[in-house]
C-alpha cells in the first residue's frame, strides 16, 4: 500500500532509510506524481477559456498543496519560475491582441484591448497550472525517491541520475550567481542604479555562472566515476518507493482521462 | 597489491605543456606517501593519473605505463579500476552524489554501483563508517554536514569500494582547524591500520605526521624523495616552494642563531 | 583616526533566524593589521559583509570613515572597503589579466593615468607582472588568487579585507600575500584578514580578534592573543596557538608568537 517502503526482511539498515515523507502527498510514488504533473499541464493547456485551467490550478496544485503542507513554498517557487513568461505573455497580449474591438486605455501608440485582457489572463491560468503542477512534484518528490522509482523500473542508472542532476543545478546556479553577484558589487558593480548599468552588470555575472557551474559538473563526474557510476548494468537498490495498484489505477486513469480530454477538445465539444 | 607508475608522462587537452614528465613511483602496499610541491607542480594531476581518471575521464595524453601488482592496467575502464583505487579531492561538497538522503545511502552509493548482494552493500557501508568513526552519522542529511564532517564522509565512500590503494588530494586544503583536526587524525587512523595512501597536502605539518615516505614535484618532474624526516631535511625543498614544517623550521632558526636545536623540540604532550 | 568603528552590532538572518553576530563593539585605526580569526560559523564573514554594505545591521550600526554605512549604497562603500572573497572563480570574469585588474577602478571611475598606474603597480604587487593579456583561466588556480586581490588592490581603497588569502596557497602564494598586506599597511591603509592559518596570522598581522559564537572572544596582539593564559579560549573554539608560541610557554620564556620572537628570547636567556 502506498506510504511504505518496499524493504526486503531489512538487515540491520538504519530506520531512516527509505523513510516515508511527511505526508500523504510525499508518500505516493514519484511516477504518480510526475503522471499528475503532465497530464495536469498538458489539460491545462487543452481546456479552452478560464474557469477550466483555474479549476485545475485549484484541484490538481493547490488542494494537494495544502495537504502536503508546501503551499508558501510552491506559492514562491511557481511564481518565480512561471514570472519571466508570464509577464511577456501578458503585456504582449493586452497590448497587441489581433481582431480586438474593446480599447480599455492607450499608451501613446500602444492600446490595451478587453479581450487581449482577457486572453491574457487565459494564458495566465495556463501558466500558472503547469508551473504550479512541476513545482508541486519536485516540492514532495526527494531525489532519491525519483531516481530508484527509475531505475527499479528499468531506466539506466545514468539517465535517471541526469534526470536528477540537472533539476539540481538549478538551486545551486541561483546560490551561485548570489554569492558571484555580492563579489561583483564588492567591486563598484552598481546594481542599484539605472537599468543600462544593471543591464551592463549582467556580463560579469553570468560568466563566472557559467564557468562554475561547468567546473563543478566536471568534478561531480570525477567524483562519481571514482565510485564506478559508469560501471554497465543495473545497480544494486538498498530500497525503493513502494507502489501500489491503486496508484496504478490511478495513473491510468489520469491518462484516460487526459485523452479522453484531447478527444473531446478535438471533436468540438470544449469551447 | 602495489601501485606501479613507470615513465609516466601527461599532457592535459589543449595545453602547451605537460603536466607530468619521467615519473616513476611504487606505492607499496601498507605504506603512506606524501606527495608536496609548489601550486601548479602537477600533485592534482598525478593524483589523477595514479587513480586512472586522467586520461580515463579527463581526457589528455599519457605516457608510460600503470601496473597494479606486476599487471598493466592501462587498458582497464574507469568503473573497473575504481575498484581498486579510491581517489578523494578537496572540495567535500562536489563530492556528494545528491541522491542520499542519508549518510548511509551517500557510503552505499559506490558498492551499490558494483551490483553486489544487498546484504554485501549493508556490510561493506557499515564496515566504511566505523572505519572512519562516522557510524553516529548514518542517519544525517549529508549537505548538512560540516566540510570536515563531508571529508570524513567521502573517504568511507572511498573505502566502501574496499579499494587496496587511496589517493587523496589535498583532502583538508578547504577546511577550517576544526576539520582540517578531525581529517588528520582519521587519516592518522588509516595510515596505522596498513591502509596504503597517496596523500598530497600543501600542509607538510601533516604530512611529517602521516607519511613514511614522501616525493616532491617541481614543474611536473620528482625531484626529492625518500623518507619523510630526509626529504624535510634538504635545503631545496625551499628553492622549489614547498613550505618547511614548523618544526623543521624552528630547528634551522635556532642552528642559524647558534642555539641547542633541542631547545625547540616540542616535548610530548 | 578610527576608520572603522561597529557600534552594538547585531545580526540575525531572516532566513534562517540565526544570530549570527551578538553585540560587536570594535574600533579599527586607519595603517592597521587586523586578524580576524574563529572557526567557521563563528561570525567572521557576517562581519566583514556589514563593512561593504553587502550586509546590513538587524541591531547597532557601522561606521566607515565616520559615516553611517547606512547611508551608502554597497557601490558608494566599495570606494572605501575593498573585500576580495575566498574564491576568486566567484569573481572572475574578464579574458585577461589587465582587463580583470581594471574592472573595480572602472568602476569607481578612474581613468587615463591613474588607472593605469593603479593596475600596473597592482599586477606587479601580486606577482602576475608579464602577464597582463594571459587568460586567467590560463593561470593555476592559486595565481587566480593573487589576480583577485591585485583587482581589488588596485581599487586602491582606504580599507582592504581579504577572506581566507592563504587558503589554497603555496609557500611563495602565502609570502606574496605577507607583502601586500606590509606594503599596503605602510601606506597607511587598514587591513583586515580572515584567517585559518595561525603562522600568516602571528606574523604578518599586528592586532587578533578571537570570534566565537557571534561575539568577540579576544582582541589584541599576538603575543597576547597567544599567549599561554588564553590558550583554553582559543581551543574552546578549535584554534591552536602557532608552535612558536606553545614553545615559548613550555621553555617559559614568555609568550612568543612567532619564530624570530622564540629564538630572540630563548638567545637572550641564553646569553644571561
Amino acid at each position: 500500500m502506498a506510504g511504505s517502503v518496499d524493504l526486503i526482511e531489512g538487515r540491520s539498515l538504519p530506520a531512516a532509510i527509505g523513510r516515508p515523507g511527511p505526508s500523504a502527498v510525499h508518500r505516493l510514488n514519484p511516477l504518480t506524481k510526475a503522471t499528475l504533473a503532465t497530464t495536469t499541464s498538458v489539460a491545462a493547456v487543452v481546456l479552452g477559456g478560464l474557469v477550466g485551467p483555474l479549476l485545475l490550478v485549484a484541484v490538481a496544485v493547490v488542494l494537494p498543496a495544502i495537504a502536503a503542507g508546501v503551499v508558501g513554498r510552491l506559492a514562491k517557487t511557481a511564481l518565480l519560475l512561471a514570472l519571466p513568461i508570464a509577464l511577456s505573455a501578458f503585456l504582449v497580449n493586452v497590448f497587441f491582441f489581433p481582431g480586438a474591438e474593446t480599447v480599455l486605455f492607450r499608451i501613446g501608440p500602444i492600446t490595451a484591448t478587453a479581450e487581449g485582457l482577457g486572453f491574457a489572463f487565459e494564458i495566465m491560468a495556463r501558466i500558472m497550472a503547469i508551473s504550479g503542477a512541476v513545482t508541486l512534484f519536485y516540492l514532495t518528490t526527494r531525489p532519491a525517491d525519483l531516481v530508484l522509482d527509475l531505475e527499479r523500473r528499468g531506466v539506466s542508472p545514468r539517465v535517471a541520475f541526469v534526470a536528477n542532476a540537472s533539476v539540481q543545478t538549478v538551486p545551486a546556479m541561483v546560490e551561485r550567481a548570489a554569492q558571484i553577484t555580492a563579489a561583483q558589487r564588492a567591486r563598484g558593480l552598481d546594481t542599484e542604479g539605472s537599468p543600462w548599468r544593471r543591464v551592463r552588470g549582467i556580463v560579469p555575472i553570468v560568466g563566472p555562472v557559467i564557468l562554475g557551474s561547468i567546473a563543478e559538473v566536471e568534478e561531480r563526474t570525477m567524483a562519481l566515476e571514482a565510485r564506478a557510476f559508469t560501471r554497465p548494468g543495473r545497480r544494486t537498490l538498498l530500497w525503493s518507493p513502494a507502489d501500489s495498484r491503486a496508484e496504478s489505477l490511478v495513473r491510468w486513469g489520469l491518462l484516460i482521462g487526459l485523452v479522453a480530454l484531447i478527444g473531446l477538445r478535438i471533436g468540438g465539444v470544449l469551447a | 597489491m602495489t601501485l606501479t607508475l613507470r615513465g609516466i608522462g601527461y599532457r592535459h587537452a589543449g595545453a602547451p605543456r605537460p603536466a607530468l614528465l619521467d615519473i616513476d613511483l611504487d606505492l607499496a602496499d601498507g605504506t603512506v606517501v606524501g606527495l608536496a610541491g609548489a601550486s601548479e607542480a602537477g600533485k592534482t594531476t598525478l593524483c589523477l593519473v595514479a587513480s586512472g581518471l586522467a586520461p580515463r575521464t579527463v581526457g589528455g595524453r599519457i605516457r608510460g605505463t600503470l601496473h597494479l601488482d606486476g599487471e598493466n592496467v592501462d587498458r582497464w575502464p574507469m568503473h573497473r579500476l575504481a575498484e581498486r583505487i579510491g581517489i578523494g579531492f578537496q572540495n567535500p561538497a562536489t563530492q556528494l552524489s545528491q541522491v542520499a538522503g542519508t549518510v548511509f545511502e551517500e557510503v552505499a552509493f559506490g558498492p551499490m554501483n558494483l551490483g553486489i548482494d544487498r546484504d554485501e552493500v549493508i556490510d561493506r557501508t557499515w564496515e566504511a563508517l566505523e572505519a572512519m568513526g562516522i557510524e553516529a552519522l548514518a542517519e544525517r542529511d549529508p549537505e548538512r554536514l560540516s566540510g570536515g564532517q563531508q571529508q570524513l564522509l567521502a573517504m568511507a565512500g572511498l573505502l566502501a569500494m574496499r579499494p587496496e590503494h587511496l589517493v587523496l588530494d589535498e583532502p583538508t586544503a578547504q577546511l577550517d582547524p576544526a576539520g582540517t583536526a578531525l581529517v588528520a587524525d582519521a587519516i592518522g587512523r588509516l595510515a596505522r591500520s596498513g591502509t596504503s595512501i597517496l596523500i598530497a597536502e600543501q600542509k607538510t605539518d601533516l604530512l611529517a605526521a602521516v607519511a613514511g615516505e614522501m616525493v616532491v614535484l617541481a614543474e611536473g618532474r620528482i625531484v626529492l624523495r625518500g623518507p619523510t624526516a630526509e626529504v624535510l631535511a634538504d635545503p631545496r625543498l625551499d628553492e622549489v616552494g614547498v613550505a618547511l614544517p614548523s618544526a623543521v623550521r624552528l630547528r634551522r632558526a635556532a642552528l642559524a642563531a647558534g642555539l641547542d636545536p633541542a631547545l625547540v623540540a616540542e616535548t610530548a604532550a | 583616526m578610527t576608520e572603522l568603528a561597529v557600534e552594538g552590532l547585531a545580526h540575525v538572518y531572516a532566513a534562517s533566524g540565526v544570530r549570527a553576530l551578538d553585540g560587536i563593539d570594535l574600533r579599527i585605526g586607519a595603517g592597521e593589521r587586523v586578524a580576524l580569526i574563529g572557526q567557521n560559523g563563528s561570525g567572521k564573514t557576517t562581519l566583514v559583509r556589514h563593512l561593504n554594505g553587502l550586509l546590513r545591521p538587524t541591531e547597532g550600526r557601522v561606521l566607515v570613515g565616520g559615516d553611517d554605512a547606512q547611508t551608502l549604497t554597497v557601490a558608494q562603500l566599495a570606494a572605501r572597503v575593498g573585500l576580495v572573497f575566498q574564491d576568486p572563480d566567484r569573481q572572475i570574469f574578464s579574458g585577461s589579466v589587465r582587463a580583470e585588474v581594471e574592472f573595480g577602478p572602472r568602476n569607481l571611475a578612474r581613468s587615463g593615468r591613474e588607472l593605469a598606474a593603479a593596475v600596473r603597480e597592482s599586477i606587479a604587487a601580486a606577482g602576475l607582472g608579464g602577464q597582463e593579456a594571459t587568460n586567467p583561466y590560463d593561470l593555476g588556480q592559486s595565481r587566480r588568487k593573487l589576480l583577485a586581490l591585485a583587482s581589488v588592490l588596485a581599487m586602491r581603497t582606504p580599507v582592504l579585507v581579504l577572506d581566507e588569502p592563504t587558503t589554497g596557497q603555496d609557500a611563495r602564494g602565502v609570502d606574496r600575500v605577507s607583502d601586500v598586506v606590509r606594503s599596503v599597511s605602510t601606506e597607511g591603509r587598514t587591513v583586515i584578514a580572515i584567517s585559518h592559518d595561525m603562522r600568516f596570522v602571528a606574523e604578518t598581522f599586528e592586532r587578533v580578534i578571537v570570534m566565537r559564537a557571534g561575539r568577540v572572544l579576544l582582541d589584541g596582539s599576538p603575543a597576547e592573543a597567544f599567549a599561554a593564559d588564553a590558550w583554553e579560549a582559543l581551543r574552546s573554539t578549535y584554534l591552536e596557538p602557532p608552535l612558536a608560541a606553545r614553545l615559548g610557554a613550555q621553555r617559559g620564556v614568555g609568550s612568543t608568537p612567532t619564530d624570530a620572537a622564540l629564538i630572540a628570547a630563548l638567545a637572550a636567556r641564553e646569553r644571561d
